[in-house]
């Protein structure tokens, strides 16, 4: 019964969020966000739009940590598995940093845009491309149009789009879009950590995210821990257990996070 | 003392008159009173021999500059396309006539058989294979490429001609003239290989197609980008071989050379997915009066395993299918360095510890990165300074510190992880106890997660700490 009631969830999702039911969705193995989201998990071959709070709205740390946690899953060996493609306007990633975070860099493909037009037309390029699991993009905005087309790219193959709103350094805000074709729009900030009682240092990262839209299922706010990161087994893959490296601590209260930034308004 | 000036070359008519590169001005004056005379420019005749080198490539692709006026040619392999070495000779000469330039010319087995015929033989000589050795002996001793000590010394001994060089024997030549000069006459002959270096290596990777008309219009170019890269690809798929490089150039009618390179990630014989790539950049080609010629070389050839195309469609994408294309696309859309996976470099140093390998390419034999070291997500390629550091003693971790404007109050750290300078690479005098750094990663009370280290110690006055902002945790 509850098979036939998940599968007939999952098609009311697909066509209210008008998009191709068969590409599948990434669980975070944990109901309380799961269930948040349609079809229960991250819905794949969609675009997801990635933000960060204060200061990361130019450094973009955060928001990139927890993007590599996400995709980490989709860049592992196994039927979902491929190439990460990261388009980046400062060389700023390091990759050293994502493989402690639990992300395999030998998948990743980082390129360099020159400009926000070219980096949007290289993540649409690179969604469009066989092998290619998931494409992240670290761009200013995406309006309207420049959304539509990355989600006609990622239905091509079924390969997942990150988009990480990131401002360039001494940029001035710019007006945010209206609209979005985005699938889910998240909020990262970085929380602080909690080492085990009696360990000094500091403990696992940890992440406060708000799941800010989410087409075709609810929005919420929870507290991420990434427990597995510098742990030196984080990935293996001889012993790939299929666990999300990102494990639910708490779910936040709606809005309990620090409110979004006013964003200056040009013009 | 002032110096002598002389003649540094004379033109036909002037030679006619008496006039030899090397006389002295005064003497040149006094022979022919309105004597018009330029000052000599090597630098510019350098450049365009150099040019000129580039032009010959439309007839081969390996050509060497012999300084200060000649070019070698290696024709090897390229005079079937002119239905002979004669034909190409001529028309070789043709063009150079019909732009000026009143060259010599000589086909011979050797540089040095051909050298010899091209400067005191007949204009237009074409030695028959092996047959060089009978068509030099008659030469002046000067053929051989001889130092002028040399020379000179053999013209004091009265030996004329090539011949009687030829007949002493190679012991006491080489005692009496030199081995310079020995080898000179067994590179000559063909005893010996001489090495020339070609402005391009020879490449058998070439394709060439020339036009009755010029061409000039844009779906023109494009037409025979198609045309030259099925042909030169059609020889790459029979020999089973992939080019890694494919270099086109375009010859105008006016001698200007046009050249656009594009790479592969992959070594590949694709002809249309070749012509692809260099179609969006043909426009930057200035057609000028017209094209004439166009050239394609293939470069990192090396041989590919023949793939049959599946016939299922449910299997899983190759490499082939979509990563190489993708990457061939960037690269050549925004240039080598701004396509990369990160590879390791055994450094201790985190901004010597990523390399940029190519996406393609295996990966190398580097020790992997630490898992178990907190490294940050981004780091900055110039560590920022913070300000206003405050720790309990000179080596805690701060308690406080300013970045970018802001104050941090630090709630958890760890560290120091000292990371020293990687004395054994630099310069020895250059190695500081002021460059060694102590990382930290701190915390603040917002969650915040920071790569600061301090470098220079405290108490040494020479080099006073001073903090900074490597990397950001997130």
């Amino acid at each position: 019964m509850s098979d036939f009631r998940a599968s007939l969830r999952a098609k009311i999702a697909a066509i209210e969020a008008h998009a191709r039911a068969d590409c599948g969705v990434l669980p975070f193995g944990d109901a309380r966000i799961d269930d948040c989201l349609p079809g229960g998990g991250l819905p794949l071959g969609r675009w997801h739009e990635i933000c960060g709070v204060g200061m990361e709205v130019e450094t973009a740390a955060a928001p990139a940590a927890f993007t590599a946690l996400m995709a980490a899953p989709l860049a592992r060996p196994g039927p979902m598995g491929g190439e990460v493609v990261w388009v980046l306007r400062r060389d700023d990633l390091w990759a050293p940093g994502l493989m402690g975070l639990g992300f395999p860099p030998e998948r990743l493909i980082q390129v360099c845009a020159r400009d926000e037009a070219e980096a949007l037309s290289i993540m649409e390029d690179a969604l469009a491309t066989v092998g290619v699991a998931a494409v992240v993009g670290e761009v200013e905005a995406a309006d309207l149009t420049a959304g539509r087309r990355l989600q006609l790219a990622c239905e091509k193959r079924g390969a997942t789009g990150f988009l990480i709103r990131r401002r360039p350094f001494g940029g001035n805000a710019r007006r945010e879009a209206t609209g979005s074709a985005a699938a889910t729009r998240w909020r990262i900030a970085s929380a602080p950590s909690e080492p085990p009682a009696g360990e000094f240092g500091l403990g696992s990262p940890r992440f406060s995210v708000e799941l800010e839209r989410c087409r075709g299922g609810r929005t919420g706010a929870w507290l991420f821990e990434a427990s597995q990161a510098y742990e030196g087994n984080a990935y293996d893959p001889e012993v790939e257990d299929g666990t999300h490296p990102l494990r639910l601590v708490a779910e936040l209260a709606d809005r309990q996070l620090a409110p979004a930034l006013p964003f200056r308004r040009a013009g | 003392m002032r110096a002598v000036r002389r003649l540094a070359a004379a033109d036909e008519g002037a030679a006619a008159l008496g006039l030899r590169p090397g006389q002295k001005a005064t003497d040149a004056m006094a022979l022919v009173p309105e004597l018009t005379a330029e000052e000599a420019e090597p630098e510019a005749d350098a450049a365009a021999l150099t040019a000129l080198a580039d032009w010959c490539v439309r007839f081969s692709p390996a050509v060497a500059i012999d300084a200060p006026d000649g070019l070698f040619l290696d024709v090897e392999g390229v005079s079937h396309l002119w239905d002979g070495e004669a034909a190409m000779l001529r028309d070789f000469q043709a063009r150079l006539t019909a732009n000026g330039l009143p060259f010599r010319c000589a086909i011979a087995d050797t540089p040095g058989a051909a050298w010899a015929l091209t400067h005191f033989g007949k204009d237009r000589t074409l030695a028959p294979p092996g047959g060089q050795g009978e068509l030099i002996a008659p030469l002046p001793p000067q053929a051989l490429r001889l130092e002028p000590d040399t020379a000179a010394q053999i013209e004091r001994l009265g030996l004329r001609r090539v011949s009687q060089l030829m007949s002493i024997a190679r012991g006491p030549f080489a005692r009496r003239f030199g081995r310079v000069a020995l080898t000179r006459l067994d590179q000559a002959l063909g005893r010996e290989t001489e090495a020339l270096s070609f402005r391009r290596p020879p490449n058998p990777w070439f394709a060439r197609l020339a036009f009755a008309e010029p061409i000039s219009t844009p779906e023109d170019m494009a037409r025979v980008t198609a045309d030259v890269a099925a042909k030169l690809c059609a020889r790459l798929e029979l020999e089973g071989r992939g080019g890694r490089r494919f270099e086109i150039c375009f010859h105008r009618l006016d001698g200007k050379a046009m050249p656009l390179a594009i790479g592969l990630a992959l070594p590949g014989h694709d002809a249309r997915r070749i012509a692809k790539l260099f179609a969006p950049r043909l426009e930057t080609i200035d057609p000028g009066f017209g094209i004439e010629v166009v050239t394609l070389t293939a470069e990192g050839v090396e041989p590919i395993s023949a793939r049959q195309a599946r016939l299922d469609t449910a299997r899983e994408a190759t490499v082939e299918e979509g990563l190489a294309p993708l990457v061939d696309r960037l690269t050549n859309r925004l240039g080598e360095d701004r396509i990369w996976r990160a590879a390791p470099v055994e450094s201790h140093v985190p901004e010597l510890a990523v390399g940029r390998a190519r996406p393609l390419a295996r990966p190398a034999d580097a020790r992997p990165w630490d898992r178990a070291a907190p490294r940050p997500t981004r780091l900055f390629r110039r560590p920022e300074p913070v300000e206003a550091v405050m720790a309990l003693t000179p080596d805690d971790p701060p308690t406080q510190f300013r970045w970018r404007g802001q104050v941090h109050r630090v709630r958890r750290a760890e560290g120091p992880e000292r990371i020293g300078e990687e004395w054994w690479k630099g310069v020895i005098e250059d190695v500081s106890v002021g460059h060694v750094r102590d990382y930290y990663r701190v915390e603040d009370a917002e969650g915040g997660r920071f790569w600061l280290f301090r470098a220079g110690l405290y108490g040494n006055p020479s080099t006073p700490p001073q903090w900074w902002m490597h990397g950001v945790f997130g």
